[in-house]
């Protein structure tokens, strides 16, 4: 078995409100997934429905060869999941809030402590371990929420904005522990509006209006939403005759600066050599241009209807 | 043992707020000083019922005479001697004044007439005064009537029994238990679960591996828990604060105290299940007790509701529990005595919990 996650034909409506439409989706098992897309697009909806927790109108899902919701009950013991919502007891402490979702995964005595306190000193709580969860700032929550989405060593995370409003270098650090966790097995499925963090992913689905729009590795995801690997030419010269697939052009003094898409930079790169030398332009200096995800997700956005 | 998982945090929480550990400690005794000071000790009103089988002008406006007297209070209407009788054995009245058919008639028409008097003989000093307030009141009403119907004679005929010998505060001992344990335990609940969802973290329990057995049996026994206290800080006011007497054995006392508690939780932990907030869950609760209050038969009693408002004081279980526990504590009969309305209480206990259970869903929508 290799899918962590499958999903097919997932549809949820709100009355006549389409949030999910028609939703394939595949997670490999070990990967890090990231699901993105613009506030309403459905991806909370998506997840919810993913984990049991709202029903949906149609379609199919199976979770780690669980089928939902009919085997949900086998499934959630190794799921962890973090909601979009703080959703912890803001009057138990950090450690009674572990202690009980550990206690309801079977854990107790030593055991439990021991993982509890690993927990902490691997999210930096330990020193706040008996401070009540309501009185926590928005980044120690948003740690304590992962300590209980990990309590029970869950294989696969499902995690709905785990870093909304936290601060760069917590940030660093939550994605630190994905990758430290995705190391050891566990397979990821995360959201976020955050683009630099949807870099780290291996592969990424791009949601909007509850349809998925594409789908791919940040570098698949580039060159589809471009056609290809984009360069940036400095040349003197006319280049507008040539045959290339030309983004943009702009003058600086006499220099001409051409951003141009090549199928595949690697094999095509001595041919626009060639291709200039023979229309007599000068070649001042070429580099492939990392382009933003943010860059492709608005181009992508835009296309659709 | 998942369930006894969620009762530590519960009891933990609860520990936590302040106002529902006030609730619990002040309630109980509110009520109890409320009832105590408006309806304590010897002093006050006497009341009294009315039996009126006459119905004609002239009884009417001795009625109203009756009204006019300060230390009568008139409580309960009968439409019979046996119900009038009846009200006396249950220790609502103190005695019971019984206009007979043709009464009106009588006096118009010049001739003797009498008046049945029903007085409960325990307590010497209050009968002796039902006696002289109702002969005041009936040579009022000569008085007022000379002009009219000159020469004509009330003969007032005493008929004495003896009555269970209960003081005011007594009378009102069953109602106060009544309230305090629905309005409490029914109240707290009934925030127990849609809390939870209003907060979220209904969406985080509920990936854990837990059975809604488990989130509604936690969270009763917790509650369960924490408001026996109520049942026992009332009951202990009322008899040591207030020297009321429980004829019957104080354990069934407490054990049909103790139903009705149980059923309280399962009607707001139901009422939780259904509200979509914290605030829809208290107004349930507090809509559900308007009627159980009214209707319990201890304000009017049961026989005197109009059709429709008997429908509905047979369907409060608080009537069920007020009548049992008035039987054990004026009467002394044992729980078994009042079997049926234990029954009923059982009933209604476990069909609430069983309903809650069945309309949970471990769903956020
Ligand atoms: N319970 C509900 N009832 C009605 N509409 C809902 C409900 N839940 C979500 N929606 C609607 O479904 C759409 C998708 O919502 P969803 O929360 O899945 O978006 P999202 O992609 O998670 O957005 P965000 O990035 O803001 O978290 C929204 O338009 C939302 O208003
Ligand atoms: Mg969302």
């Amino acid at each position: 078995m290799e899918y962590a996650i499958e999903i097919s034909g997932l549809t949820k409506k709100f009355g006549d409100f389409i949030a999910v439409d028609h939703l394939d989706l595949k997670v490999y098992k070990g990967e890090i997934f990231g699901l993105l897309g613009p506030n309403g697009a459905g991806k909370t909806t998506t997840i919810r429905m993913l984990c049991g927790l709202m029903a949906p109108t149609e379609g199919s899902i199976k979770i780690l060869g669980y089928k939902i919701p009919e085997e949900r009950n086998e499934a959630i013991r190794k799921i962890g999941y973090m909601a979009q919502r703080f959703s912890l007891y803001e009057d138990l402490t950090v450690y009674e809030n572990m202690e009980f979702y550990g206690k309801l995964y079977g854990l107790k005595g030593s055991l439990l402590r021991e993982r509890i306190l690993k927990l902490l000193d691997f999210l930096e709580l330990s020193e706040f371990k008996d401070r009540l969860a309501g009185k926590l700032s928005g980044g120690m929550k948003q740690r304590l929420a992962l300590g209980v989405a990990l309590i029970h060593n869950p294989s696969l995370l499902i995690l709905d904005e785990p870093t909304a409003g936290v601060d760069p270098s917590l940030r660093r650090a939550f994605w630190n522990y994905f990758r430290n966790l995705n190391k050891e097995g566990t397979t990821i499925l995360v959201t976020t509006h955050y683009m630099d963090e949807a870099e780290n992913c291996d592969r990424i689905g791009l949601m909007s209006k509850g349809k998925l729009i594409a789908i791919g590795s940040p570098r698949e995801l580039k060159r589809k939403a471009f056609g290809g690997d984009v360069i940036e030419l400095k040349i003197k010269g006319d280049i507008n005759s040539l045959p290339l697939k030309i983004l943009e052009t702009r003058k600086e003094n006499d220099i001409t600066i051409v951003r141009a898409v090549l199928n595949d930079i690697s094999k095509e790169l001595p041919n626009i050599f060639n291709l200039l030398d023979s229309h007599n332009i000068k070649l001042i200096s070429v580099e492939p241009i990392n382009i933003s995800l943010e860059e492709v997700f608005i181009k992508l956005l835009g296309e659709i209807p | 043992m998942s369930v006894f998982v969620v009762v530590i945090k519960e009891l933990k929480q609860f520990r936590r707020d302040p106002r529902s550990l006030i609730m619990i400690a002040m309630i109980p005794l509110i009520v109890m000083i409320l009832f105590g000071m408006g309806y304590g000790g010897e002093k006050g009103k006497v009341n009294i019922g009315i039996v009126n089988l006459d119905k004609e002008a002239l009884s009417w406006t001795l009625i109203d005479s009756i009204m006019k007297v300060k230390d009568l209070n008139i409580k309960a209407y009968g439409n019979s001697i046996e119900e009038g009788r009846k009200l006396i054995e249950d220790g609502k009245v103190s005695a019971v004044i019984i206009i007979p058919n043709g009464f009106t008639y009588g006096i118009i028409k010049n001739s003797s007439v009498q008046l049945l008097v029903i007085v409960d003989e325990s307590i010497p000093t209050i009968s002796s005064m039902i006696k002289s307030s109702i002969l005041y009141v009936t040579y009022k009403f000569q008085e007022e009537l000379s002009l009219r119907a000159q020469g004509n004679f009330i003969e007032i005929i005493y008929n004495s029994v003896y009555g269970p010998t209960v003081t005011n505060i007594e009378a009102f001992t069953p109602l106060v238990m009544g309230i305090v344990l629905q309005l409490v335990p029914t109240t707290l609940i009934s925030i127990a679960i849609c809390r939870e969802k209003e907060k979220g973290t209904f969406e985080q329990l509920i990936m854990s591996p837990i059975s809604k057995f488990d989130i509604i049996f936690g969270k009763f026994i917790a509650f369960f828990i924490a408001t026996i206290a109520n049942m026992l800080i009332t009951l202990l006011v009322a008899i040591y604060v207030f020297n009321v007497s429980i004829k019957g054995s104080i354990i069934d006392a407490m054990l049909i105290s103790t139903l009705f508690l149980i059923g309280s939780l399962g009607l707001g932990i139901l009422i939780s299940v259904l509200s979509r907030n914290q605030l829809q869950a208290n107004q349930a609760a507090i809509f559900v007790f308007i009627p159980a209050l009214l209707f319990s038969g201890t304000f009017v009693p049961i026989d005197m509701l109009s059709y429709f408002a008997k429908i509905i004081a047979n369907l409060t279980p608080m009537y069920y529990f007020t009548s049992a526990f008035r039987d054990i504590m004026i009467r002394g009969v044992s729980i078994w005595d009042v079997s049926w309305q234990t029954l009923v209480l059982i009933i209604y206990a476990v069909l609430m919990l069983t309903i809650a259970l069945k309309t949970l869903k471990l769903r956020v929508d």
